[in-house]
């Protein structure tokens, strides 16, 4: 099988606790979660936690869309940016959701094309929470087996009281800050971000990382809940293991998915200690960030990549004592370590489970 | 690449390897088919139209019988629509605007991918999956799919469009077609025939036959 | 308590999108929630929350807490009868 490389590097990070990937680093670094109480928010006024951003003005999908595009621009040339040798995926599970019922997806189309003048059609991945994971391996191959230089990842949702009360709706937001994988957990904090991650053939001259596999699987088993055995992410890791053709005894750190619902992190727990990873250090970010559904795979893979960078593992935020039935290595503080080689998962509705590994790039 | 099979369902008629196999009267023509096709899955009449569509394809799709002879891991899914889960989407808002409370079975069909979990629970397919919005049918997109799937090592794809507008009228627009790809032949192109085959069966499954 | 009972079959029936049952089909006793009744699951769980709220303004805080009171139709109208 034909297997060329292709690297991984920050294109940019918009989050409640940074914009850019260096300020967002910075308060990973100093503990600081975006996750504040909104007062009344709920569909009965209830009092939830979530992780907004503030300061975008007007349609605040749009905002955040042209945002990150702008702060994009700053590193990456119009020559690139523009190429008929870049292609742009968008990972989303709502989109634009404050234009329903029209179109969600038809003004980032027109944005991204405005702002980056790039004229390919842009490829649209939308499978529920594993969308940012899916779209980092659909980059790939479309740079391995396909005639682009450059794929450019989009990862982006935002807050409405349309998620908002949907997660209301399935009993799945805690009434505190998430806690993700705690024995005290009660569910989900939502989030909003948008991350943007550009993969290439050629090794690039500032940082990056090398991506060595990724694959999907489902659970065949509830739309809405995760699987009691954890089918579909033990295969999906398998799966990846297997193309990246590594040792799992090589891989360093585990990102998580980590939502903090009773459910989500129990079913995680069952299958990685079914793949055998469950001394390997593993974090949820969901504590910084909330879940931030087609924008998590991206986030939480930039901050993979940081780790990798700096050899500095993030603490899982909120996190006080194991509330899984199967042990796992949680990562309690923030430290220094030796980080070579990451695994990130994400699960999600629909019974979809991703997963990718990626490499410090030498 | 080549297809091994192929299905179209409208609101008028179901057509299956270029004949139309039914032609619907009932308004209600997902629960028309259902019954055309005698099956029994109870499951049926909570989803969203996009995983009824779905489901019925795969029902007549299977009268081939290439659908029975798959591992639980060998089939990927690539799946794709341009309206995302905007039919369900405005439900799931009517349900808290008008209706009185945020409704969870609404709001769990509120994600397009929805529907290859649902055939993927019916089937127990394992394998991967992958759920696109691009502005219309794009045969490249598909093509461009399979191929990285045959460059992957997979032998079997079933891919499908799968769309539910509701119109500013008030009217739906639906369409559901399935195709099922052996990458294991030797040509590297589909795009022609997919694009073929879409007209033929959009123009045999309007009102006019 | 039987007029209830019909009224509920017919409620849920309509909030749960069982097309093709009739009240009728409905046993009093049918454990809704087993493969040998109804079959239903999780989500129609958070869906009798919501029709109980809706038509008869009760509420359940704790999804956990309606196993029980959603075993059948005779205990949820038992339910509905004592609290409303």
């Amino acid at each position: 099988m034909m297997k060329n490389n292709v690297y991984f590097s920050y294109g940019t990070f918009v989050s409640p606790i940074g914009i850019g990937v260096d300020q967002n680093f910075e308060a990973l670094k100093e503990g600081n979660s975006g996750i504040q109480a909104h007062p009344s928010s709920g569909f009965n006024n209830e009092n939830w936690f979530f992780a907004q951003l503030n300061n975008l003005e007007g349609n605040r999908y749009d905002s955040l869309l042209k945002t990150a595009l702008n702060d994009l621009k700053v590193n990456y040339s119009s020559s690139i940016l523009s190429s008929s040798k870049t292609l742009f995926i968008l990972s989303s599970t709502k989109g634009n959701i404050y234009n329903l019922p029209e179109d969600v997806f038809a003004s980032s189309r027109i944005i991204i094309q405005q702002e980056t003048g790039n004229s390919n059609e842009l490829i649209i991945v939308s499978n529920a929470c594993i969308s940012g994971v899916i779209a980092l391996n659909t980059a790939t191959d479309f740079l391995r087996y396909s005639d682009y230089e450059t794929v450019i990842v989009i990862g982006i949702d935002v807050i409405s009281d349309f998620v908002l009360y949907g997660f209301q709706s399935l009993y799945a937001l805690s009434d505190q800050p998430v806690q993700p994988f705690d024995k005290d957990r009660k569910g989900i904090s939502l989030g909003e971000a948008c991350g943007i991650i550009v993969a290439t053939k050629e090794k690039p001259t500032s940082f990056s990382v090398e991506y060595l596999g990724g694959a999907s699987s489902n659970d065949a088993n509830h739309i809405s809940g995760p699987s009691r055995t954890g089918e579909g992410l033990y295969r999906a890791i398998n799966k990846t293991i297997e193309r990246a053709a590594i040792d799992k005894s090589s891989i360093d750190f585990i990102s998580a998915h980590g939502t903090g619902t009773l459910y989500n992190d129990e079913m995680e727990s069952i299958a990685f200690n079914r793949c055998d990873l469950q001394s390997i250090p593993i974090n949820s970010l969901k504590g910084f960030y909330g879940h931030t559904l087609g924008a998590a795979g991206i986030i939480e893979t930039i901050v993979s990549m940081l780790s990798i960078e700096h050899q500095l593992l993030i603490e899982n935020k909120g996190f006080n004592e194991l509330g899984t039935t199967h042990s796992l290595n949680i990562v309690t503080k923030t430290q220094q370590q030796p980080v070579k080689t990451v695994l990130k998962t994400a699960s999600g509705f629909g019974g979809g489970n991703a997963v990718l590994l990626i490499q410090a790039a030498v | 690449m080549k297809v091994l099979a192929s299905c179209f369902l409208s609101p008028f008629a179901a057509v299956l390897n270029g004949t139309v196999k039914f032609q619907f009267q009932d308004d209600n023509w997902l629960k028309e088919c259902y019954h055309k096709l005698m099956l029994d899955y109870p499951k049926f009449y909570k989803m969203d139209d996009l995983s009824k569509m779905a489901i019925l394809s795969v029902e007549l799709l299977k009268e081939n019988a290439y659908l029975n002879n798959f591992n639980k891991d060998e089939l990927e899914l690539i799946f794709a629509n341009s309206n995302a889960s905007q039919h369900t989407d405005v439900k799931f808002i009517d349900s808290y605007t008008n209706i009185g409370n945020p409704s969870p079975s609404l709001f769990v069909y509120t994600l397009p991918n929805i529907l290859t979990g649902e055939l993927a629970i019916k089937h127990k397919w394992y394998g991967e999956n992958t759920f696109l919005i691009a502005s219309k049918f794009d045969t490249q997109l598909f093509e461009n799919k399979l191929k990285h799937a045959q460059m992957k090592g997979a032998k079997h794809c079933l891919c499908g469009w799968v769309d539910s507008k509701v119109e500013k009228n008030g009217t739906l627009t639906q369409e559901s077609f399935l195709f099922l790809v052996a990458l294991n032949e030797e040509n590297s192109t589909i795009s022609e025939e997919l694009e073929a085959l879409f007209k033929k069966y959009k123009y045999l499954s309007t009102e006019k036959v | 308590m039987s007029e209830l009972k019909e009224t509920l079959k017919a409620q849920i029936i309509n909030q749960l999108s069982l097309e093709d049952l009739t009240p009728a089909a409905i046993a009093d006793d049918m454990p809704l929630f087993s493969e040998e009744g109804l079959g239903l699951d999780s989500i129609d769980a958070l869906e009798f929350i919501v029709l109980l709220e809706s038509n008869y303004a009760l509420k359940i805080a704790d999804p956990s807490q309606g196993r029980e009171i959603f075993h059948s139709v005779n205990t949820l109208a038992d339910f509905i009868e004592k609290n409303r």
